[in-house]
């Protein structure tokens, strides 16, 4: 009996197992992914696109960027006008601020220059700063960023994204700026771990931060150079290339690998190491789902990842209790869970159908350059040991005819190297006598989108009084009406919004200098006197003006109405004393005149008394 | 004669000044006044921030910060002081009252802007997150442990000890036993 439930159970175990590991196909990674946005969006309270005004809130923050970058990579249609035009303000606000987007995080800039160009964007040219120059998230957080603080003041990620952003349209870099493109590696590369891993802190690899390291290297995976750097661990002298090292840190991602197919972050089982992992094989075109060196007791990384799937169709973080991710819990779907997934997905889904990877957001290869680059790969595949020198030359000539920046996409060039190297043939020489055949037009596309019904309707029924509610809406139908094919009234929206996004403009104006005038001029509250009543009186004059909604929008607003009513009442004391004191005074007068009064009367009446006497004598 | 007016005038004067010191309030007003005033019945906490690891690491420091208007040279940003406790009052509730009322500067990002869905304590005074090197920045403790969730969260007991403080080892140097935040980006 109990034998046959161990059968039973084995069985049971057994057809999940094959149906899970089913999912590598692409209709499924779909499925997954709709889940995911299906979830997100009921999550944002919308009922079709992920991307709502409620959702724009967070734009230019961790908890709103990430969303539109699986979301395109997908090809999935959503509002990404309205997220272009909402972070694109929301920088040129912080552009206003002394640390602009961080004092310290170069993240910031990373992250919104790859959101930027996922909703079809420019990081070099998002909006204007105070002086009225462009504003570009490039220079001023990756090349240049040294200038301002260390692209690496927050650890290793710094360096890292700092990379990724600078390929993701493989930006050239000017000869006078602070970083070239090899410093930024060799800084990478200086911080891999006697593990062949990487990690922010101590000596040990943690998946995350390793396989974002082999994100960022892997468009140089190709490249034969060879870095010299110390180790900044160990002080050891180095003299190595990318692909020794990016080699290094994916053995050591598999030996991180778990039985159940998942990996472990600073102690915790968790779906977004996973994620991670996915993205940087699929940057190196290693399917991570067939790759041997990725499956653990049949488990691969996706039947690691759907460990973590729900039902809701979102993922969570861990199942057990994460003390670093508090708010995660166990069992409910989480924002940054789902997202990594939605990626990661995304990743799998673009190295299926032969497109660009995760964070290269060049226009997609020709069909000619991707059908050359099949062609040369599937060749190099086939390659046998003792090939001859003549079909190894023929090959490479293949390879160099390929414009340098596209050649990272033929993934398993390094077996043709190693032919070449073993032959002794000169790689080099190859390069420099073939003619570059296959040059890529890189140009991005210009595109207007169409000012629907939909959004005059949205135009229309803004209210006479605005508040800082609209701000978002507003923001992003003027974008989309500033950028969109005449029609006819074109003008007249445009004056319409043009008017309401600075009314809008002016009321967050005026939100913030309260704030900043209760900060400085209200505190201390006990030393507040008479002489500041009229300051207070102005704030909360101010304030009265304000709709319910920004006047949510003042901070600490009970503490204005407390030094307001704390002042009143001195007040009112004072003018209840002065009556009173004024009414004692009078009182007093009163009283002495009533008692000379009396006095003379008693004078009176004395003499009156005296004079009777004296008739009487 | 004369003496009668003096003393009168004397008395009035006296009544005006008792009268001048006095307010006059309404309960309501009453309470919203002294919400914050420290009575023997009145439920407290205290509050301190220092930054004494930023001392210990000072080569890590933000060359833009190295100085005492930023980093005390005793680490003492604010002393222990003692607070109100309100009703429903979180972690970050006092220190944002703290710092408003001893006009230390702060920065914060609302509980809405991350994923962590609590405010997240960005600076004080002037002292950011990697301000002193990569894993530098603001932890709290409540009565000497490291409460493993976000300080808009996190609502005090009466006569609990909040201290904020600086860590340029993610938490380690100040004797936190798990690691704050996760990693990457």
């Amino acid at each position: 009996m109990f034998k046959k439930l161990i059968a039973a159970a084995l069985a049971a175990l057994f057809a999940a197992q094959v149906a899970i590991s089913a999912y590598a196909y692409d209709g499924d990674i779909m499925t997954i992914a709709d889940g995911i946005v299906a979830w997100k969006t009921a999550d944002n309270g919308s009922e079709d696109m992920l991307i709502n005004d409620s959702f724009l809130e967070q734009a230019g923050s961790t908890a709103g960027d990430w969303y539109p970058i699986g979301l395109s990579r997908l090809g999935y249609e959503d509002n990404y006008g309205g997220y272009l035009a909402v972070v694109t303000d929301c920088v040129e606000e912080r552009y206003a601020q002394p640390g602009k987007l961080s004092a310290a995080k170069a993240t910031e800039w990373h992250r919104i220059s790859l959101s930027v160009l996922a909703a079809g964007g420019d990081p070099t040219c998002l909006g204007e700063d105070e002086n009225g120059e462009p504003i570009d998230l490039i220079r001023d957080g990756v090349y240049d960023r040294g200038k301002t603080a260390p692209l690496g003041r927050q650890g290793i990620n710094g360096w890292i994204w700092g990379l990724i952003a600078l390929d993701s349209l493989r930006y050239e870099v000017p000869e006078d700026a602070f970083y070239q493109r090899d410093d930024i590696i060799t800084e990478i590369l200086s911080r891999q771990l006697a593990d062949g891993g990487f990690a922010l802190t101590g000596d040990t690899a943690d998946p995350d931060m390793t396989a974002m390291a082999v994100q960022a290297l892997a468009p140089y995976y190709n490249s034969e150079k060879v870095y010299g750097y110390s180790l900044s661990q160990s002080g050891e002298e180095k003299r190595c290339t990318v692909r020794e090292c990016v080699d290094k840190a994916v053995e050591c991602l598999s030996q991180l690998q778990l039985g159940t197919g998942d990996l472990m972050s600073w102690g915790t089982e968790n779906s977004e190491s996973v994620c991670q992992v996915i993205v940087a094989l699929c940057c190196l075109g290693i399917d991570p789902f067939s790759d041997e060196r990725f499956i653990k007791n049949g488990n691969t990384l996706m039947d690691g990842l759907m460990k973590y799937h729900m039902e809701d169709g979102g993922f969570v973080h861990s199942f057990v209790y994460d003390p670093q991710n508090p708010q995660a819990q166990p069992d409910v779907s989480n924002t940054m869970s789902g997202e990594q997934a939605l990626y990661a997905l995304a990743a799998v889904y673009r190295q299926k159908n032969s497109m660009r990877t995760l964070y290269d957001f060049r226009p997609e290869q020709s069909e000619e350059l991707k059908s050359h680059i099949k062609t040369l790969s599937e060749n190099i595949e086939d390659l046998s040991e003792n090939a001859g020198e003549k079909e190894i030359i023929s090959l490479l000539e293949d390879y160099f005819s390929i414009e340098p920046d596209e050649r990272s996409y033929v993934y398993n060039y390094a077996k043709l190297y190693d032919l070449a190297k073993d032959k002794g043939i000169d790689t080099d020489g190859a390069e420099k006598s073939t003619e570059i055949i296959f040059a890529q037009d890189n140009t991005p596309s210009a595109q207007s989108e169409e000012f629907t019904e939909e959004d005059k309707a949205k135009a229309d029924s803004l209210p006479q009084q605005l508040t800082g509610e609209y701000y978002v809406s507003v923001t992003s139908l003027l974008d989309k009406l500033e950028n969109s094919p005449d029609f006819e009234g074109k003008e007249k929206y445009l004056e319409k919004l043009k008017k309401a996004r600075e009314e809008i403009s002016r009321i967050r104006a005026e939100v913030e200098s309260i704030n900043n005038e209760i900060t400085d001029k209200l505190y201390p509250f006990e030393d507040m006197g008479l002489s500041d009543r009229k300051t207070v009186e102005n704030i909360v004059k101010r304030c009265e003006k304000l709709s319910d909604y920004d006047r949510g929008q003042i901070k600490r607003y009970e503490d204005v109405i407390k030094t307001q009513t704390k002042l009143d009442n001195r007040l009112r004391g004072i003018i209840i004393g002065c009556c009173l004191g004024a009414a004692a005074a009078a009182l007093a007068v009163a009283t002495i005149f009533r008692i000379r009064k009396r006095r003379a009367r008693a004078e009176n009446e004395m003499e009156q008394l005296a004079a009777m006497y004296k008739d009487e004598e | 004669m004369k003496k009668d007016i003096l003393a009168i005038f004397a008395i009035v004067l006296i009544i005006a000044v008792i009268i001048n010191g006095t307010e006059i309030q309404s309960v309501e007003e009453y309470y919203l006044t002294h919400i914050d005033d420290i009575t023997p019945e009145s439920e407290t906490v205290t509050i301190s921030i220092r930054c004494d690891a930023v001392l210990d690491n000072y080569d890590d420091l933000d060359e833009n910060l190295r100085s005492e208007e930023f980093v005390p040279p005793d680490g003492e940003i604010l002393p222990p002081t003692e607070y109100v406790l309100r009703d429903g009052d979180s972690v970050f509730d006092i220190l944002d009252r703290a710092v408003r009322h001893d006009r230390i500067q702060m920065e914060y990002q609302g509980a809405d802007k991350n994923k962590f869905g609590s405010v997240y304590i960005q600076g004080i005074n002037y002292l950011y997150e990697f301000s002193c090197g990569p894993l530098s920045g603001w932890l709290y403790k409540v009565n000497g442990q490291f409460p493993n969730y976000g300080c808009s969260e996190y609502e005090p007991k009466d006569g609990d000890v909040i201290e904020w403080v600086y860590t340029c080892d993610l938490g380690k140097d100040a004797g936190c036993g798990w690691l704050q935040g996760r990693q990457g980006e």
